[in-house]
């Protein structure tokens, strides 16, 4: 036998090394709940819903940065492109599909196939694993909120179509960033919400898709229809975060009357800015009470 | 004939034969509980007088126990308090009352240190039926805080263990009852944990798949030093490979120590059994009742009280009487269906 030689054994030893404790559990969860949801390491059915929904919400802004490329200056200067607060409402369809199907997609199959039992034998705890579901939503939802916007400005300052300096192109970069959490983190904690209430994931997608229209509905049908108060926008789930991003962006319609084209949805006078953030908190609290509440005692199955 | 199990109501003894005698009192019934002082810094899980309700409904009313390295049944009927106790055992629920310690700590305060020395395979088949039993027990692994890499090499070792090595990339959905068990198991000790809950591990299972079962837990206590506390209803599984048990009975412990402590070191009796028809059977048992000794049987097998020479005689001769053949004669030992039933009916 050679000096060199050595002996590998394969059986199962003892682990002595380091461990990586309560963080590396809430990483490993966000990651594996990512995979998860994009379909990552499964059949190439589980990856059409989210590949199909990145698509959309990623296609006009490819689409408006191959315009800017080929339009001349002086037109795109004039403002024939969406603004950044504007692009949402062309994808923010896309993006509540993806939040319906992405959150009851990692809370109800958990419970369902009895792996929050398992979860829950781990280092993990209910909170922490709610927080590792949550940011992992919100990673997902980003992809779709923050990406975009985000391929425009990049694209667009490149095409020496975007912000004016360096200044500038920092406070819009900012403004992007800001807005794709406050449509991100709604999006997930009312999507995580009716995934808490319960167990089948596909009826809390179809909940959480009609959630979302329907309250639009109802709030401009009681608004235009009814001529009841413009504080009731507030309630239109998909619009009033939409609108908060155009005060984030400095767009805030001026004038009065329907909204047409890139303009924002509501006047200043109609709904405020300030009710605009707190209705947002509201909406938060409220989410994140119930989710809180729906696992505080849930009963685990073992 | 089905192993022997606990009657599904806990409070209950399993109901006798008309010609049965009434059990034999045990000879020992293990550590007094009553008489366990503060939590034990030796043992791996230390209980007293543990309380935990759910609103009005108490699921455990007074439990206290030593669990000491090794493996350890823990028994009970269903509905008898187990499930509560593994729960909190694992910091899933705080108690209510008394003092509980795994590992030296709180499983509630402590609970992410405490978890992460664990391993734990729950009741359930229903695991993700889409993923593969390798990222399966991989993720577990990296949960309990192994870097991705060694988690990835353990994962597949730990399935080579349990038999599934040619099976590891197989999504769970497609696999056998048997094979999910083993999943389990492979996903609790794959993070090398101290100590392993394993709850009903052998349920669903044919005979074989059980033995085998029962062999690799034993194995894997032996072998690689892991501790086991094994939920189980079922009697004769813990009597054959567990070091010890704790009996739960409507949330109070009924007996606790190890299997020794628990049926003692004396005989109850001894065992007969005979080669021959119904008829000869039943002589059988009269003859013996005839000279005064209490007699029950079970198909061909006779339990007669008292273990003397004289019982030993009087079987024989009444074997030889009504022409019999003799397969088995000899003493009997308490087993725990015998402490089961005292402390049920006691």
């Amino acid at each position: 036998m050679s000096d060199t030689a050595q002996i590998y054994d394969q059986g199962y030893r003892r682990y002595e090394g380091e461990r990586t404790g309560l963080t590396g559990a809430v990483r490993t969860l966000i990651t594996h709940s990512i995979r998860h949801a994009l379909g990552i390491g499964r059949s190439a059915k589980f990856k059409t819903i989210p590949v199909l929904v990145i698509i959309f919400a990623y296609l006009p802004a490819v689409a408006f940065v191959g315009l800017a490329a080929l339009l001349p200056e002086d037109l795109v200067a004039e403002g024939v492109l969406p603004t950044y607060a504007g692009y949402y409402s062309y994808v923010v369809g896309a993006i509540y599909l993806f939040a319906a199907f992405v959150a009851p997609l990692l809370l109800c199959t958990d419970r369902r196939t009895g792996m929050l039992g398992v979860y829950l034998a781990s280092p993990l705890n209910r909170v922490t694993y709610l927080l590792g579901k949550a940011l992992a939503t919100l990673i997902l939802l980003l992809i779709v909120t923050l990406g975009p916007p985000l391929l425009m400005l990049v694209a667009f300052s490149l095409e020496s179509v975007g912000p004016a300096g360096f200044i500038e192109w920092i406070r819009v970069f900012l403004q992007i960033v800001v807005s794709s959490l406050v449509i991100g983190l709604l999006f997930s904690s009312v999507s995580l919400a009716v995934a808490a209430a319960t167990d089948r994931w596909v009826v809390a997608t179809a909940a959480a898709v009609l959630i979302m229209p329907g309250s639009a509905i109802l709030t401009d049908a009681l608004v235009y229809g009814a001529g009841l108060t413009d504080t009731l926008h507030l309630l239109n789930i998909p619009n009033m975060p939409r609108e908060l991003i155009y005060r984030i962006h400095d767009e805030a319609r001026a004038g009065s009357g329907s909204p047409l084209g890139d303009a924002s949805l509501w006047t200043e006078r109609e709904v405020s800015t300030w009710s605009l953030w707190a209705s947002w908190c509201v909406y938060m609290t409220a989410t994140i009470g119930f989710i809180w509440f729906r696992y505080r005692k849930l009963l685990v199955r073992r | 004939m089905g192993p022997p199990s606990f009657p599904a109501s806990a409070p209950s003894a399993p109901p006798l034969p008309a010609t049965q005698a009434p059990a034999p009192a045990p000879t020992a019934t293990g550590l007094p509980i009553a008489a366990l002082g503060a939590p034990s810094s030796s043992a791996l899980v230390s209980a007293r007088h543990v309380a935990k309700r759910y609103g009005s409904y108490t699921a455990v009313s007074d439990v206290s126990f030593d669990i000491q390295p090794g493996v350890t049944g823990l028994l009970g009927a269903n509905g008898a308090g187990k499930t509560t106790m593994l729960g909190m055992i694992i910091g899933l629920h705080p108690i209510d009352s008394g003092a509980l310690t795994v590992l030296g700590q709180d499983p509630w305060n402590a609970g992410a240190d405490v978890r992460e020395r664990l391993g734990y395979a729950p009741e359930h088949h229903t695991l993700p039926p889409d993923l593969g039993a390798n990222d399966f027990v991989r993720h577990i692994a990296e949960l309990h805080g192994l870097p991705k890499d060694e988690a990835t090499t353990r994962a597949s070792d730990a399935l080579w263990l349990v038999g599934l090595g040619e099976e590891r990339f197989r999504p769970m959905g497609t696999m056998s009852t048997g094979q999910r068990q083993r999943v389990k198991l492979a996903q609790a000790i794959a993070h090398d944990p101290q100590l392993i809950l394993l709850d009903e591990p052998t349920d669903g299972l044919d005979p074989l798949q059980r033995d085998s079962m029962l062999d690799l837990i034993r194995h894997i206590a032996t072998e690689f030093g892991i501790h086991v506390i094994l939920s189980s209803h079922l009697l004769d599984e813990v009597e054959r490979i567990c070091d010890g048990a704790v009996i739960i009975g409507d949330g109070v412990t009924l007996a606790a120590g190890s299997l020794d402590e628990l049926r003692g070191s004396g005989t109850i009796g001894i065992t007969l059994e005979i080669d021959g028809d119904d008829t000869q059977l039943h002589a059988v048992v009269r003859y013996l009742n005839d000279r005064g000794l209490a007699v029950t049987f079970d198909r061909r097998r006779i339990t007669v009280e008292g273990d003397d020479e004289r019982v030993f005689d009087l079987a024989r001769d009444a074997c030889a009487a009504v022409g019999a053949g003799i397969v088995r004669l000899n003493k009997r030992r308490l087993s725990l269906e015998d402490v089961f039933i005292e402390r049920m009916g006691g």
